[in-house]
């Protein structure tokens, strides 16, 4: 942050950064139109270049329709789902690893956090390919458990809550204990409520992880009813003959969702700042 | 490490000492991470040293010997050496541009950051559409200005180009978000004494600001040589390596000796040999940015 930056800097960032971020979004956003054109003006609508090619015209939702009745969108909830429980089910155990990180002390803790750290170091996408073949010995192919664990344990998250939970007083919950409060109360009652900030940017850490998985739900799904959206899109991109218009609804659908959760929580996650700001 | 201040003192002996608790709210999680990080980690390399049932390093002597993994392991550090700076670099001008108090500048932030969210499957599918040779977007674009058609990914001297401006549009602005908040940290009050001092803005930004984020630039350039020598969808989804492998990512080939040729202890050589080279470079990199940790 400079404030001696000269005016016409100033004036020209201005004006060149709002055009920059939204020449950056244009693809999305005309992943969305294209979702809204007949199959036939997907492709099409590029050889006369003109304001037709971002606005359809005409415009239609039998894609979404489509969908709806379609594989796809069986493939865009199986997303939903396996994302949905991998947060809450991660976040628990995160907050968990991270308590015991900070609040306890006892011999090891040193190397029980080295291995956590570890565990981001070495990209999950090495390991996928022999993971896989482990999951399939024992019966797990084609099951959200599958498509769930290895978004579990996410030593990234677990390292963003131990960084915040370090700044807690720890006779902040030595009081509560001393009250009879129990441990699990303690963290649940003190630590997630004053780190709440953290908490989202660790669940959208194993969102985002979940969301763009490819690798490996392509490894462990072989029954196209248990794909997830990215899967399910490859494929059809994959097809002779593809039908765009249901394939960039689907494909909009999978942008929108993370669109919406990030604008949600940017803004949550900037009042729960200001918030305690004003606290003190 | 020896002398400790006595808060710090105080604060370490008031923890509570382990007891059951602390296994108990650590087991979920370290039995995730063992199951599914480090115990194939271990499986991994244990693959990749045995053949026919027996320990031996035929899977290595195969590698060092087949020229379709030695072409693929050059093409990717070539990928690298040209997409790793390009996307530092890219996203510092970004963040140095982002970091300033414009009007709305939260939502251009997130803007350019949606990208990493959305995924990469979607991404690669809209660019591989944009990119089409015959009826693409791109090609439409550069008719207006009048320049001819180009081949793009049906080109082995365009084709990588193509996949570094798919990864890049991805990470460019989640890299940005650690250098934006490197520079916010950055003490105004230095920014305000230099000024005084008469020194313009660029020289602040290369004598002040950019020294004081080196540990941020260190971290993203690592991040991003991680991300981009693992890179695989834009590549399985578009070219499958093509044209004449100039898109062979080792990735890709890993991908392919495990699945199409079903050879599970090749690849899990080539697993090791891709984490190590990773390794290797970062640690290369960490030297050079004269950082010791």
């Amino acid at each position: 942050m400079d404030r001696h930056l000269p005016p016409w800097g100033r004036t020209f960032l201005a004006i060149a950064v709002p055009v920059v971020a939204v020449l950056w979004m244009v693809p999305l956003a005309w992943i969305v139109s294209a979702g809204l054109r007949p199959s036939d003006d997907v492709v099409g609508s590029f050889r006369a270049f003109g304001w037709q090619t971002f606005i359809p015209d005409p415009a239609t939702a039998e894609n979404l329709v489509a969908i709806a009745t379609g594989s796809l969108g069986r493939a865009i909830i199986n997303s939903l789902v396996v994302a949905g429980a991998t947060v809450a089910i991660g976040l628990a155990v995160s907050a968990m690893a991270a308590f015991a990180l900070t609040a306890y002390r006892f011999r090891g803790q040193g190397i029980v956090f080295g291995l956590i750290v570890l565990t981001f170091m070495v990209p999950f996408e090495a390991l996928a390919i022999p993971l896989a073949d482990a999951a399939r010995s024992v019966n797990l192919e084609n099951t959200y458990v599958a498509l769930i664990l290895p978004g579990v344990g996410n030593g990234l998250a677990i390292f963003l809550l131990r960084q915040f939970y370090l700044d807690i007083p720890i006779e902040l919950s030595e009081a509560a204990a001393m009250d009879g409060a129990g441990k699990l109360r303690v963290l649940w009652k003190i630590y997630v409520p004053l780190t709440w900030p953290a908490m989202v940017g660790a669940g959208i850490i194993i969102f985002v992880f979940q969301w763009q998985a490819y690798l490996w739900p392509l490894l462990v799904t072989t029954n196209p009813s248990m794909d997830v959206g990215a899967v399910a899109l490859a494929r059809l991109f994959g097809q002779y003959g593809v039908d765009w218009g249901p394939l960039f609804a689907g494909a909009a659908v999978l942008c929108l969702v993370p669109t919406i959760i990030l604008l949600m929580f940017q803004r949550s996650f900037t009042e729960s700042v200001a918030g305690s700001a004003v606290k003190g | 490490m020896t002398h400790r201040s006595p808060g710090v003192v105080h604060k370490r002996q008031s923890r509570w000492p382990a007891g059951a608790g602390a296994v108990l709210f650590l087991a979920p999680a370290l039995s995730m991470l063992l199951l599914t990080r480090l115990i194939p980690t271990v499986d991994t390399l244990a693959d990749s040293l045995r053949d026919d049932g027996a320990w031996s390093l035929a899977n290595y002597a195969r590698l060092a010997t087949s020229q379709g993994f030695r072409d693929s392991v050059i093409t990717t550090v070539v990928f690298n050496a040209i997409i790793n700076p390009a996307q530092v670099l890219i996203s510092y001008l970004f963040a140095v541009a982002l970091a300033q108090r414009l009007p709305a500048v939260g939502l251009w932030r997130t803007l350019i950051f949606l990208p990493m969210a959305v995924p990469p499957t979607v991404s690669t599918i809209v660019w591989g559409v944009w990119f089409r040779p015959a009826d693409g977007l791109i090609n439409s674009l550069l008719a207006i200005v009048g320049l001819p058609d180009q081949p793009f990914l049906t080109s082995a001297d365009q084709a990588p180009f193509v996949i570094m401006v798919i990864a890049s549009w991805i990470g460019v602005g989640y890299w940005m978000t650690f250098l934006v908040a490197g520079i916010k940290n950055v003490p105004a009050e230095i920014l305000e004494v230099a000024a005084i001092d008469g020194a313009g803005w660029l020289r602040r930004l290369t004598a002040i600001v950019t020294p004081m984020v080196r540990r941020q630039l260190g971290f993203v350039l690592v991040a991003a040589t991680v991300a981009n020598f693992l890179l695989f969808v834009p590549v399985q989804i578009l070219t499958r390596g093509g044209p004449a492998g100039s898109t062979d990512l080792v990735m890709y080939e890993i991908y392919t000796q495990a699945f199409i040729f079903n050879n599970r202890g090749l690849a899990a050589a080539e697993i090791a040999i891709l984490v190590v080279l990773v390794a290797v470079i970062v640690g290369i990199q960490f030297r050079l940015l004269g950082d010791r940790r």
